[in-house]
């Protein structure tokens, strides 16, 4: 994921400009809206969020005249720099056109960022501006203009999920709404998105930190069966997020651990598929109107194997058959036997 | 040697396209159900399935069709006053008689080309099962659409169980159905007269 600079601390180097953040801005969707989340992608900014127009985009956001000045430097996609610390390249770089589609298109960069960095070169200190997606959204609840969605239920999840834990025993380690959610590019997927693409741009959010995961024996999935066709037929938070409490538009943020998260198969490949519930349900209505009726009858992906799985009727379906089968053989035999004995009377 | 023409065209189209239908949903839904990727790989079977599955249900409403204006659905009609004992001679021919050459105790006439017991089993197969197994698939198709619950069970679970008993149920009458088209004059004669649409008699002199 470009652009996602979650290593903002003090040594954020004299050339810091602008440490690329800004907004608040951050995950899944107003409840009752749908709530996957991707980040505006150039293959995916099709619908949900529209663009502003051109003519108006020069004056907003960040064609405003302030903006203007910080995207003098931060257009450019090599602005970025490494960090002394970690090692690592924080990227300060702003896509203008994935910016222009996410949701916080219409936010100047001043909106969100510390004045401060209006002086060149920006001082470390103006990095340590703590960015909050909560706060700014619920500071700007009573804004017509903007009407965030509350994110409070959203936070409330997330200081359960195994990374605010993990964060928290490394000492408040660099874990953060922006380790996932690129502000200057979020989006939730719009409603007609397949299957397919929600469970890829969610998978993705979660395998551009873990790529471990990408290896033919992923660590700690040794248990699961065919590791690949789940990730593509799955969201790795289908899984790893409680069964309990579930919101069909609202995927939930407490992420679980390894050891907490669902490892029964059954939990899918079974009578109510309570886990891919939430997968399915709200696309099987927007699919029906794009494909049509017939057509999502026939592609749905509604069915997994094992959904019509019982032992019971299947050992007594297969006992019945076993036995209608011997029957049938035995009343054949039977009937050429007695052709035979009547060929021989002849 | 007597030669009646019981199947017309329009019914021999239908049971043929009903049968390749049959057997291809029982293929998929085994291969599915099972998880028998090398029988049919699951991202086809599914779709084939479903497939199936429409075009079944357009046949079983054809098949509704031609009983009811094609004269066909004489065939169907139970006589319960004679029922019982025509049963009982049906069954004694089959486990008994069959074996020791006794006369078949049906004739095939035009009026009547089901014996008792293949009228019961054609019956219960077409209008009783028949549709609790199409509505039970469509409500697959459409599982995301279902409540939640229904007399305190998981929808998807009852609908599913369903359609699991269902399609064992038809696979024992599809194992009984082929085994019965042998048991006319000749192992064949059955089955010639639904290809050729003439049931044929006393051309042969086997069992």
């Amino acid at each position: 994921m470009s652009g996602i600079p979650i290593l903002t601390r003090r040594r954020a180097l004299w050339m810091l400009p602008l440490l690329a953040l800004f907004p608040p801005l951050a995950p899944a969707a107003p409840a009752g809206a749908p709530a996957p989340v991707a980040e505006a992608t150039p293959t995916d900014r099709r619908a949900g969020t529209p663009a502003i127009p051109a003519a108006a985009a020069d004056k907003v956001g960040i064609g405003s005249r302030d903006s203007q000045k910080c995207m003098r430097c931060h257009w450019m996609e090599t602005m970025a720099y490494r960090d002394r610390e970690t090692r690592e390249i924080v990227n300060l770089s702003i896509d203008a056109d994935a910016y222009r589609h996410s949701v916080h298109q219409g936010l100047a960069c001043g909106d969100c960022h510390d004045r401060a960095y209006k002086h060149y070169p920006h001082r470390t200190s103006s990095a340590d501006e703590g960015l909050s997606c909560v706060g700014c959204h619920a500071e700007r609840q009573d804004d017509p203009s903007l009407s965030p969605p509350k994110l409070d239920a959203f936070d409330v999840q997330y200081q359960h999920s195994v990374h605010a834990l993990e964060a928290r025993l490394a000492g408040g380690g660099p874990f953060s709404c922006f380790s996932c959610h690129n502000p200057h590019s979020f989006r939730p997927l719009p409603n007609d998105t397949p299957v397919s693409e929600v469970v890829a741009a969610n998978n993705g959010l979660c395998l551009d930190c873990h790529t471990e995961l990408l290896s033919p024996v992923p660590k700690g999935h040794a248990w699961l069966p065919r590791p690949r066709q789940h990730w593509r037929a799955v969201r790795c938070l289908d899984c790893h997020t409680p069964l309990e409490g579930r919101q069909l538009y609202a995927p939930s943020h407490e992420l679980l651990g390894a050891t907490e998260s669902n490892q029964n198969c059954v939990e899918c490949h079974s009578r109510g598929g309570q886990l891919l519930a939430q997968l399915y349900v709200h696309r099987a209505e927007q699919e029906r109107e794009r494909e049509g009726f017939l057509a999502h009858a026939i592609y749905n992906d509604a069915y997994i194997i094992g959904m019509s799985r019982s032992p019971v009727i299947d050992r007594i379906g297969l006992a019945v058959v076993g036995l209608i089968v011997l029957g049938v053989a035995a009343h054949g035999y039977g009937r050429y036997l007695a052709y035979k004995r009547k060929r021989r009377a002849r | 040697m007597s030669a009646l023409y019981l199947y017309p065209v329009w019914l021999r189209l239908w049971h043929w396209l009903n049968a390749v239908v049959f057997f291809t949903l029982l293929a998929t839904g085994i291969s599915m159900h099972f998880a028998l990727g090398w029988l049919i790989p699951f991202e086809v079977a599914v779709p084939v399935h479903n497939i199936s599955g429409i075009l079944l249900t357009l046949s079983w409403v054809a098949f509704l069709i031609g009983n009811a204006f094609g004269g066909n659905g004489k065939h169907y009609l139970v006589n319960i006053r004679t029922l019982p004992m025509d049963l009982v001679r049906q069954v004694r021919y089959y486990v008994y008689g069959i074996f020791v050459d006794e006369p078949h105790p049906f004739h095939v006439s035009t009026e009547h080309k089901l014996n008792a017991l293949q009228t019961l089993s054609y019956v219960g197969v077409m209008y009783a099962l028949m549709p609790v197994l199409i509505i039970s698939g469509w409500a697959f198709l459409f599982s995301a659409e279902l409540p939640e619950t229904l007399f305190g069970f998981g929808t998807i679970w009852l609908v599913a169980m369903a359609h699991l008993l269902l399609a064992w149920m038809m696979l024992l009458f599809i194992l009984v159905h082929l085994y019965i088209i042998t048991t006319g004059e000749t192992p064949t004669t059955n089955l010639k007269a639904m290809i050729t649409g003439w049931h044929r008699e006393g051309t042969s002199d086997e069992a």
